[in-house]
């Protein structure tokens, strides 16, 4: 279970990895705050699929209308949704 | 477990309007006979299967020539041939006018991500195909040609499609995300004259190229004498080193313009007109030939009878170029239905961008799969909410199974209508059980059996209790003519008929209810239906010979009522000695399947093993290793030499 920042990006990482880029996607995500869906990192279908990987692995319940890209289009947005939400236990 | 009260009901009224009524009183006046209930109307199709057919010929007002006696010769459904007296077009049926088909009236309209809509009438859809074949007649394209495609979802496909089936050509076509392996181990052995090719495609937002894997193929073709670019405009991009190279637009352009002149060349009822692939557990996919008249009367059943189109329909099916379903909704234009074909992400620019779709273009029957009605609920979509759905009518489902909470979405979020889940596949290139205008739909479960086809479930040992093997013990039209390279007949019989002496088996699991429906339970055989895509492992194990570490490898499903589909891909590796299966390794043997397969040949999981489960005549055997991962009693697991092999796969962490 991540418990920082840098434990979430992984998390993001390795599910790239896993369904999209096999090992590319460090490389493809030039930035924190590049747009996932614009360039190609994932699409809809994926974006909903890793928003439940998200919740599984980070044991957060997220709510059906936070559910957008608005909270997780981008490696930046998914830190500070991840890291802000209520259920997210950091390591002390 | 399936409740006994249907989720929808049709009314009185729409009973007796339907066409399957109608021709059920035609038959009963033509037969002599009365029919109580559905139950007997199939029986009685089943029975005297040359009756119906010949009956719905006459009765479907199908363009034909010649003698419709005798309507098939053979009693056996390996050997039997249908209607070898008669002669049609399946392009002119499809564009024929009449009443409800005039030429003004929609014929198709072609959308994709981008915004772009296109709408053809009935007169310039079939003015467009008759153009398009006087190019390709020019090009020396005729009966005996084999054509291949690599397309996008647009009206370009179906122009070339029809132009070149009208000459008596065979189409085969592949999906634009196709990778070159993939789309040369299905077009290589048709060794075609001809390929026409998108050169990019738009995909979540982004113009993809596709130009360099087109050239490629062309490239593994030796037999192409010409390459048509279907993309609009001049295609300058298009261009193949060494072919003669034309556009979709500029085909035909010197050719007088009127399509009065124009005779539809008529062939042989048992003609090919489709080339399909399918892919087993061993040597290359199969080239599964269908017939231009099997091809036709099956759909026109299947669409007309069980789903009542019409002239007042607007037919969207989520597919591809390279899925059946393509071919299948192309033929609903032969009952006068306007094909409504969307091409790029379904979710782009907005997650329910497909759902808005069928509201803006008053689809009335929407064809989708159990994925996307996943993705709908789990991206909590509401389509009632987010589209005007009052033209809808129906919605029809196929790919993988529908589980009960589907139907239950459905009637929650989109509206109250039948939601019909159908199956067959490409082998027959239809449906084996589907909906029916006239019955009941209950949760989880096909409404009926497919009139004129002896459908059972033939228990064995190899049947979980309650169900058996899908088998067809009566000719029927939709048989393949045969496989394209199969000259003795010898891997057709292997594939359908050597398993149950006589009668076709399927490779599904179904189980028959006392209610006429239908539930399939998947495959039986070691074949893969991933996401709704059917795989055959055979595939799989050609690309992972690129990946020298693997000394032998197995691609499994595993039963995931969680995943998109119900289920995922297993693929069990044993690696050469001395090796671990690390993460870089399992990375790079993913992006090898991608890239020369597919997204969709991609494993969800990956497991090393020490020995792949293997019988006394040293045939490996996936179904062991499938029931294994699914935790299923192995029945065939006194015949392998290596049990042990299961215990390992069964508790193997990674297939928890």
């Amino acid at each position: 279970m991540p418990t920082s920042d840098a434990g979430i990006r992984q998390v993001v990482i390795d599910w790239l990895d896993d369904n999209y880029h096999f090992g590319d996607a460090a490389e493809k995500i030039k930035d924190d705050e590049m747009s996932f869906i614009e360039n190609g990192i994932l699409d809809s279908l994926g974006f909903v699929q890793l928003i439940l990987h998200l919740e599984n692995t980070a044991k957060i319940k997220i709510n059906r209308t936070e559910l957008s890209r608005k909270n997780f289009d981008s490696m930046r947005k998914i830190l500070d949704y991840v890291g802000s939400h209520p259920d997210f236990r950091p390591a002390a | 477990m399936s409740t006994v009260v249907p989720i929808f009901t049709p009314d009185a009224e729409s009973v007796r309007r339907s066409q399957l009524t109608a021709f059920m009183a035609f038959c009963e006046a033509e037969a002599g006979a009365r029919f109580g209930d559905p139950a007997a109307f199939h029986e009685w199709s089943v029975r005297e299967f040359r009756r119906f057919w010949s009956l719905f010929l006459r009765w479907s007002g199908l363009i034909v020539e010649g003698n419709p006696e005798p309507v098939c010769l053979g009693d056996l459904c390996e050997t039997a041939v249908f209607f070898p007296n008669l002669r049609l077009s399946y392009a002119e049926n499809l564009l024929a006018s009449g009443p409800g088909r005039e030429d003004d009236r929609p014929a198709l309209t072609a959308l994709d991500e981008t915004g772009r809509v296109l709408h053809l009438t009935r007169g310039e859809l079939r003015r467009e195909v008759i153009r398009v074949a006087r190019g390709l007649r020019a090009l020396g394209i005729g009966p005996g040609s084999r054509v291949a495609a690599i397309a996008r979802n647009t009206e370009a496909p179906v122009i070339a499609c029809l132009a070149a089936t009208a000459l008596g050509a065979t189409w085969s076509s592949a999906s634009p995300d196709l990778g070159t392996e993939a789309i040369l181990n299905r077009f290589g052995p048709l060794s075609p004259a001809l390929l026409f090719a998108h050169t990019h495609y738009p995909y979540q937002g982004i113009d993809r190229p596709l130009a360099e894997r087109v050239r490629e193929v062309a490239a593994g073709l030796p037999s192409l004498e010409a390459f048509v670019a279907l993309d609009e405009g001049n295609g300058e991009e298009g261009g193949v080193g060494g072919l003669s190279s034309h556009t979709l637009d500029g085909l035909g352009r010197d050719s007088a313009p009127s399509d009065s002149e124009w005779t539809w060349p008529r062939v042989p009822f048992n003609h090919p007109l489709f080339v399909m692939f399918s892919s087993g557990t061993t040597g290359p996919p199969k080239c599964i030939m269908h017939g231009v008249g099997g091809t036709l009367v099956e759909h026109q059943k299947e669409q007309r009878l069980h789903s009542d189109f019409g002239p007042a329909d607007a037919l969207l099916f989520q597919t591809s170029c390279g899925w059946m379903m393509w071919n299948w909704q192309l033929s609903a234009l032969a009952c006068g239905t306007r094909i409504v074909l969307y091409d790029g992400s379904v979710t782009h620019p907005e997650e329910d961008a497909l759902w808005r779709i069928v509201g803006r273009e008053r689809v009335t029957v929407f064809g989708t799969s159990p994925p996307y009605l996943q993705f709908s609920h789990d991206s909590r979509i509401v389509p009632r909410e987010s589209a005007d759905l009052t033209a809808l009518r129906a919605m029809q489902s196929t790919g993988s199974i529908l589980f009960d909470r589907h139907y239950d979405w459905v009637q929650d979020n989109v509206k109250s209508l039948p939601l019909q889940s159908i199956s067959g596949g490409t082998d027959i290139i239809g449906c084996f059980v589907l909906g029916n205008p006239n019955l009941p739909v209950y949760r989880g479960e096909a409404q009926c059996v497919s009139l004129a086809m002896g459908v059972s479930a033939l228990a064995g040992e190899n049947a979980p209790a309650g169900r058996g093997e899908l088998v067809c013990s009566n000719p029927f039209p939709s048989r393949p003519v045969a496989f394209f390279g199969d000259p003795d007949g010898a891997r057709f019989h292997a594939a359908y008929f050597a398993q149950n002496e006589g009668v076709w088996t399927h490779g599904d699991f179904i189980e028959l209810t006392s209610r006429g429906s239908a539930r399939i339970h998947g495959r039986s055989d070691g074949v893969l239906n991933i996401r709704g895509i059917r795989i055959g492992p055979a595939e799989i194990y050609q690309i992972l010979t690129h990946v020298p570490e693997i000394a032998e490898s197995m691609a499994i499903e595993q039963r995931r009522e969680d995943e998109a589909g119900g289920c995922r891909l297993v693929l069990l590796v044993v690696l050469k000695a001395g090796l671990t299966l690390d993460r870089p390794l399992t990375l790079r043997i993913k992006k090898e399947l991608k890239e020369r397969g597919s997204a969709v040949h991609v494993p969800s999981v990956i497991a090393q093993v020490a020995e792949l489960p293997t019988t006394h005549s040293n045939k490996r055997s996936e179904r062991a290793a499938r029931d294994a991962a699914n935790g299923d009693p192995v029945t065939n697991a006194g015949a392998l030499k290596n049990p042990a092999s299961l215990d390992a796969i069964r508790d193997h962490a990674a297939l928890r």
